[in-house]
């Protein structure tokens, strides 16, 4: 907001402040920019007359090894006259930072200013936008203060050379985070499942047919229940039933009820089957087995 | 390998004859066709059928595993607990039918008038008789359902 | 009787006590007592707002900072002096120990006599830089008084500071132009966040030694707005440090005097409301936040609409809602405390490092408090996990706020059953099969009798 106040500030001064070129007002007259590249000739590089207290059109390119001269004479209305603030203001018209470089000025009001790359801030050097180069000349007293655009400058940098950037530590929202979760287990299509599933229970069936075509058959049973009755219904009841305990458990029931019920069913089975299976080597060793 | 076939072609009629009369040893150049066919008419010969039934419930264990192997590999472990229980059911019941089997049938019956007398003597020469093995099967048989159901949540 | 005595006694003094949030003892520090009366209108609003003003010179033998080792003041405010420093009790380092307790220092250069190198030394373990020279003014020849400073262009005319940034509360805005002669300017450290300034520099201006006879500057520290006039530091513990560059400003005379910028109009100056907006802020009369209550606990749902306040240990994956209850102090009671547009209060769910950060939006508003709140599923991951706001921005007093708790992993019966989930019934029915196959192996082998199948292995021979 600060940078916005100041802003308002610098342009309505710079409206006031340019046509008047009255008697005591400060400006400026023989003024030339020129830049100069390292390891080129004298003559070389880009060199513009800027007319009295106005600004070029063009912007002015500054590359990474060229140094900006910039040339003047400070006036008091028309007389060449030393000024006690003679500066050459960059400013980035998008984040309204500022920098200001003093001219070397002598007594008969010419100044000069060289201006490197190197020498200019590290924020200048991402700017996206050309810098307003102004031009402050102003002193105690009450003649009226210039200050008015002299030309765009555009840093220029090797492309293939980082710019680098800062970054001052300071109080601020961060960014969001949001927890990436992992994510949830999938099913195989149903399709799939339901036909291993099939093929899973179609076992049961092929165990059936293979036992009846090798001969299996339940020929004894009226045999077993004849000469033992009780302990052959008592073990296959209670197998059954500690099968169908654990097949609640699985459905419904808890640790803790479960374990009682296996218990009891655990030992009817134990007592019955010792029983049931002394009948079986009974048969057995009768040679009918 | 086809000559070697062609040379062995004539044998196996003389071994299936020589079944009829017990085991007998195969030549040193059989070929792995014949091993397997005589390995085959082998035990065909020398089980007895209790013991044959048994092991047709063991494929059938083993074939219950491979179709849940089968899927595993196939559709991914998802519920991997399901996936263990599952199939450690099917492999724990064939290791425990192994063992019934390796506690009846440790005697070799020969021909069928002398089983049941071949079945007498096995009875008592190992130190367990069957149905005892048979109530331990049931005892662990009971006891690894158990924990099956209960990891399979 | 003693009761309603005592009692109409204590609420007199809260009356009184009122203004700012930490105290009113405040402690002036004026070299020359001749100069008091110059101020009087700036004392005279002080006491209007409740603070006991105590004045004491540098040189005094009785001036202390603290008492019986702890703060003998809430506030302290240093006018320059002219000799070579402040004293024994006022060593920076003794300014410094006063800030560790909390108390808040105002103080105040003129660029009339040079700074003295114990102020500067002060400043400088503040990160605030002087220019070397410790005796620079700062100029501009576009934005001065012209009818004060017709010659020396020596009193700034500046606009009433807005907001520092886009995402900052505006404590010192306000309409009319601030006088601000014979400042001393200063500049801020790069490196510290603690460092904000409230007033700066037109892009125009620059500073100089008025006592180096030079008719033209060649060789200027620094120039345009990074030269801050005013500026404000707020230490760990929120205490409040504010580097006024002109002392001049808090006369009578530029209370209330009218001004004229080249080629503008002429106007009254509002140093008086600015200076109030000042020390309102450095004595925390504005910009203290409080926190009220902190809740969190589960999102209530259609079968658990009831839920247990700050529970102590959390699933994975729960919904949770977190909110927090934020006031402001606004020069004699708390308010509900707005987020500026830009910014945002921040809840982070941590271990070592935040999983979630997340803006709080204003859910509801008491008569002095807004009720931030947010709702976020907490991660798939268990382990001590805190809820953590923590809101530090530029002149706002600092909220630190770690509530930890238990984010456990799923119980045995949380899981879904086995049947849910589609891709398990291969495996269940595998399960199933290999005991029905075995109940039915137990049948056969207990009761097959082998009689046909010998015939059939005979006939088979």
């Amino acid at each position: 907001m600060q940078l916005w106040h100041s802003l308002l500030q610098l342009g309505l001064l710079a409206s006031t402040a340019v046509p008047t070129v009255a008697a005591s007002a400060w400006g400026f007259t023989d003024a030339t920019v020129s830049v100069h590249s390292k390891g080129s000739g004298v003559g070389a590089g880009l060199k513009e007359k800027i007319p009295d207290n106005k600004g070029l059109s063009q912007p002015i390119d500054l590359g990474d090894a060229d140094t900006l001269k910039l040339t003047l004479t400070s006036q008091e209305g028309s007389t060449a006259k030393r000024a006690h603030q003679v500066f050459l203001l960059l400013q980035d018209p998008e984040t309204g930072l500022d920098i200001s470089y003093p001219f070397n000025v002598k007594d008969n009001g010419k100044a000069r200013v060289e201006l490197a790359q190197k020498d200019l801030p590290v924020q200048f050097l991402s700017a996206s936008e050309p810098l307003d180069a102004r031009l402050l000349i102003g002193s105690f007293g009450s003649s009226k203060a210039y200050n008015g655009v002299a030309f765009q400058l555009s840093v220029t940098h090797d492309p293939n050379v980082p710019v680098p950037t800062v970054e001052a530590p300071k109080y601020g929202k961060l960014p969001e985070i949001h927890h990436i979760f992992k994510s949830d287990p999938q099913s195989p299509p149903v399709v799939v499942t339901l036909a291993f599933v099939g093929m899973v229970l179609a076992t049961l069936p092929f165990l059936a047919v293979a036992w009846l075509f090798l001969g299996a058959n339940v020929s004894h049973l009226p045999a077993a229940f004849k000469s033992s009755p009780v302990p052959h219904t008592i073990f296959l009841g209670s197998l059954f039933s500690i099968e169908g305990i654990f097949f609640q458990y699985y459905t419904s029931w808890t640790l803790f009820q479960v374990l009682p019920a296996v218990a009891v069913a655990g030992t009817v089975a134990f007592v019955s089957g010792s029983r049931a299976l002394g009948e079986v080597q009974g048969r057995r060793l009768a040679g009918q087995r | 390998m086809p000559t070697k076939r062609a040379g062995a072609s004539p044998a196996p009629p003389s071994i299936t004859k020589s079944l009829s009369s017990g085991p007998k040893t195969l030549p040193p150049n059989a070929s792995v066709f014949d091993i397997a066919h005589y390995v085959w008419q082998q035990y065909l010969a020398t089980t007895s059928e209790r013991t044959m039934l048994l092991d047709v419930f063991m494929v059938f264990l083993v074939l219950v595993g491979a179709i849940q192997f089968a899927y595993c590999v196939l559709a991914g472990n998802f519920p991997f607990n399901a996936f263990l229980s599952g199939f450690s059911a099917a492999v724990g019941q064939f290791v425990l039918t192994a063992s019934l089997r390796m506690q009846t049938s440790n005697g070799v019956p020969k021909e069928g008038t002398k089983v049941a007398k071949s079945k007498d003597e096995s009875g008592q020469v190992g130190s367990v008789s069957h149905e005892r093995a048979f109530a331990d099967y049931i005892f662990g048989s009971l006891i690894l359902h158990f924990f099956c159901i209960n990891f399979i949540n | 009787m003693r009761w309603s005595l005592s009692f109409f006694l204590f609420g007199f003094l809260a009356a009184v006590h009122a203004l700012s949030s930490s105290g009113n003892r405040l402690l002036v520090v004026l070299e020359d007592a001749s100069e008091k009366d110059s101020f009087s209108m700036f004392w005279s609003d002080l006491e209007a707002r409740g603070y006991n003003l105590d004045f004491q010179s540098p040189k005094s033998d009785q001036l202390s900072l603290f008492e019986l080792g702890d703060r003998a003041y809430d506030h302290l405010l240093v006018l320059p002096p002219r000799s070579k420093g402040l004293g024994p009790a006022l060593s920076p380092k003794n300014i410094i120990d006063f800030m560790d307790k909390d108390g808040n220092v105002l103080l105040a250069l003129s660029g009339k006599s040079t700074t003295p190198s114990a102020i500067s030394s002060l400043l400088l373990e503040l990160d605030f830089h002087l220019s070397s020279d410790r005796s620079s003014i700062a100029v501009d020849h576009f934005n001065y008084d012209t009818i004060s400073a017709t010659e020396k262009h020596d009193v700034l005319l500046l606009q009433r500071p807005g907001q520092l940034r886009k995402d900052t509360k505006s404590f010192f805005g306000g309409e009319g132009v601030l006088a601000f002669p014979r400042t001393e300017p200063h500049t801020l450290g790069n490196e510290s966040p603690l460092m904000a300034p409230i007033l700066r520099a037109p892009a125009t201006a620059y500073s100089y030694n008025p006592k180096e006879g030079s008719f033209s500057v060649e060789d200027v520290g620094v120039t345009g707005t990074q030269m801050a006039l005013v500026s404000a530091m707020q230490a760990r513990n929120s205490a409040r440090f504010t580097l006024l560059g002109s002392v001049d400003s808090l006369r009578d005379e530029w209370f209330s005097a009218t001004v004229q910028a080249p080629g503008g109009k002429k106007t009254e100056t509002a140093n008086r409301e600015f200076a109030q907006q000042l020390t309102a802020w450095t004595f925390k009369e504005t910009g203290v936040l409080k926190v009220g209550t902190i809740e969190h606990h589960l999102a209530p749902t259609a079968e658990a609409p009831d839920v247990e306040l700050n529970p102590a240990i959390y699933r994975i994956k729960n919904e949770t809602v977190f909110s927090i209850e934020v006031s402001e102090y606004a020069h004699d009671r708390f308010i509900p405390f707005e987020v500026p547009s830009d910014d945002a209060l921040q809840l982070e769910f941590t271990m070592l490092s935040p999983f979630h950060r997340l803006d709080l939006q204003p859910t509801s508003r008491t008569e002095n408090s807004t009720i931030y709140s947010t709702q976020f599923t907490t991660p798939d991951q268990h382990g001590i996990f805190s809820f953590r706001v923590n809101y530090k921005r530029p002149f706002l007093t600092n909220l630190e706020e770690k509530h930890e708790v238990t984010v456990r992993h799923f119980a045995h019966d949380e899981y879904p059953r086995s049947w849910k989930i589609s891709g398990g019934w291969v495996w269940i029915a595998g399960l199933w099969s290999v005991i029905g196959g075995f109940l039915a192996f137990v049948i056969m082998w207990l009761y097959s009798a082998p009689a046909p199948a010998a015939s059939k292995t005979k006939k088979s021979q």
